[in-house]
């Protein structure tokens, strides 16, 4: 590996190379810090929108209505039964009586109406519980379709629609997210590596001393490297001060939100870093003309 | 032949195989190399020995950059085997070039020096990448600038320096790290005949001190006086090689006919004993 005297010398023209390209840089961080900020700020909304798609998804109730004057037989098979549905976790009976009561509190002081009727109108149910995994459109209507056919069942109920809605506008927002987030990144990677094509040009004739006098490879990338690492660090951590500080002025509209950690920050910070290692590598491949000697 | 490196091919020589591989420390076996669209070395054959100083010389396009490119393993052998210090360039593991490149100084005809660096620094420059320790580095160059006669003007940028002045900076940078070949491509190309001849005996002071110096030119003028071993190319093939001063005729056929050959293709190899070893 590299020498202290090396590493000195490096570090000597790095300052020195930032010095001499501060508009470049300056301009290539810029770029990237807004788009990268433009990325966390989709990831947030993304991994928002899924956290409210998770809490709706917990609402997820069915109710499954039955015939009316079933013998106890096969109202006391139907338990089992239900239970044996893939996606099923657990079932509650609710009889007349009770769904009589549940409706007679849900009325409050209208509940004197209820004396007007000389009979118990409302059905016998069973209410589903879900397995997590099972809380998705898909599934509810899979279960559905299974119970529909049975004699037993006279009506299945479940809150779907506005479901059905967040549900198919989540998805379409990740995807969304995801090709933006993608574009972005393959940008980051872009400019960083054409800014480090540029210092490759205006060193080539550095790099041509280097390689006559019997400089390894490794030696002659480094500076490269360190660049295009430099510049994702920078980039990254003025997006992420950014981002810090509207969400501390957004406070108050933020809360109940997810937002990112820290740590989180960090390991975005970090994200560009590799972003930089990665556009300069790019760079270096074609430019530095090193392949032939590995 | 007896000397002929090919009896070992995937063995690296050593020293002490026997008196004369000893002294080899480049060879050239039946080399040819080829450009996308031509041929620019035919069947080339030499050797050249430890601490001895060759010439090559030959009209424009006759193979003399190529030669020291692929001694330098800047380009690899079509057909052939070219051996420099033991490594086979065929065979070379391409991350151990740097390694060679240190034991080989380079010169060229356009000097190549940093512009925006003192002569200190563009010397200095060849023993910092490679990490040699900083005491270590000043006095390397303090000792390569005073050979070569710098060392006053060690802080000024190389276009402050005449053409001479530049390729001494040139010499002591290729010479900085001590190395056992230096190679010098038309070092007195851009010169004028009196300044052409003090970067030639710069080379012959290298010479002295056990340098193996092989340089090209196609300066008659130079060739005329140089006393050594003189390679002749044409259209990439070696049409005379000779030492010059055992040629006593050789000066008057040079006068008329600089590059023709007088007889057929290449000739057995000589090795020249350096005499001041
Ligand atoms: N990179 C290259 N690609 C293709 N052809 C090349 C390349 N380098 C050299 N050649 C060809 O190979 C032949 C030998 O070139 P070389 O540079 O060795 O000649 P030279 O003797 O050094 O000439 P000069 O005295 O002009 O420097 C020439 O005909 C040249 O055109
Ligand atoms: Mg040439």
């Amino acid at each position: 590996m590299l020498s202290g005297s090396q590493w000195k010398y490096l570090a000597r023209e790095s300052v020195a190379g930032f010095r001499r390209r501060t508009l470049t840089t300056g301009v290539t961080i810029l770029i990237m810090s807004s788009s990268l900020m433009v990325l966390a700020v989709l990831t947030m909304t993304t991994l928002n929108l899924g956290n409210l798609l998770d809490t709706a998804r917990q609402g997820i109730d069915m109710r499954v209505f039955l015939m009316d004057n079933l013998p106890a037989q096969q109202l006391a098979e139907l338990q089992p039964r239900l239970l044996r549905i893939p996606g099923v976790a657990d079932v509650q009976f609710i009889s007349r009586d009770m769904a009589l009561d549940e409706f007679r509190q849900s009325l409050g002081d209208d509940a004197s109406l209820l004396a007007l009727l000389d009979a118990n109108p409302l059905p016998a149910s069973y209410r589903l519980e879900l397995t997590r995994g099972s809380r998705t459109l898909q599934a509810v209507h899979g279960i559905r379709d299974e119970i529909a056919g049975w004699e037993e069942v006279s009506d299945i109920l479940y809150n779907q629609e506005w479901i059905d809605v967040l549900e198919r506008w989540t998805y379409r927002f990740q995807m969304a997210s995801l090709v933006v987030g993608l574009v972005v990144f393959l940008a980051a990677i872009f400019v960083i590596s054409n800014t480090v094509k540029l210092t490759i040009a205006s060193s080539s004739a550095v790099i041509r001393v280097q390689k006559l006098v019997g400089a390894t490879n490794t030696f002659i990338r480094t500076p490269f490297i360190c660049e295009g690492m430099m510049q994702g660090l920078l980039a990254g951590t003025l997006a992420m001060g950014l981002l810090a500080t509207a969400m501390h002025v957004m406070k108050d509209e933020l809360t109940g939100l997810i937002v990112f950690t820290p740590a989180q920050m960090a390991g975005f910070v970090g994200l560009c870093v590799v972003l930089g290692l990665i556009g300069s590598w790019a760079a270096m491949g074609k430019y530095l003309g090193l392949r032939s000697e590995g | 032949m007896p000397h002929n490196s090919t009896s070992s091919p995937d063995r690296p020589e050593r020293d002490g195989q026997g008196p004369l591989e000893e002294r080899v420390i480049i060879s050239l076996n039946h080399v040819n190399l080829s450009y996308p669209d031509q041929v620019a070395l035919k069947d080339v054959n030499f050797q050249v020995a430890n601490g001895e100083f060759l010439c090559l010389t030959g009209p424009s396009g006759a193979g003399k950059s190529s030669i020291l490119r692929l001694i330098s393993m800047d380009a690899f052998p079509t057909r052939g085997q070219v051996r420099v210090r033991g490594m086979l360039a065929s065979s070379m593991n391409r991350r151990r070039i740097p390694q060679l490149r240190r034991e080989i100084g380079f010169v060229f005809q356009d000097f190549r020096l940093l512009e925006d660096r003192s002569v200190y620094d563009n010397v200095a420059f060849a023993q910092l990448v490679i990490g040699v320790p900083g005491r270590q580095i000043a006095e390397n160059v303090t000792r390569v600038l005073n050979k070569v006669g710098l060392w006053e003007k060690r802080h000024r940028k190389p276009c402050q320096l005449s053409g001479g002045e530049q390729q001494r900076v040139a010499v002591a940078r290729a010479m900085v790290n001590s190395p056992k070949i230096l190679l010098a491509d038309e070092p007195t190309g851009n010169l004028d005949p009196v300044t052409a001849q003090e970067i030639i005996d710069l080379l012959f002071r290298f010479n002295d001190m056990g340098t193996c110096v092989i340089f090209s030119t196609h300066d008659h003028g130079i060739v005329k006086t140089f006393g050594r071993r003189v390679i002749v190319l044409e259209n990439g093939a070696i049409v005379s090689d000779k030492l010059r001063d055992d040629q006593v005729d050789r000066t008057a056929r040079l006068d008329d006919g600089m590059y023709r050959a007088e007889s057929a293709g290449p000739r057995p190899q000589q090795v020249e004993v350096p005499s001041h070893a």
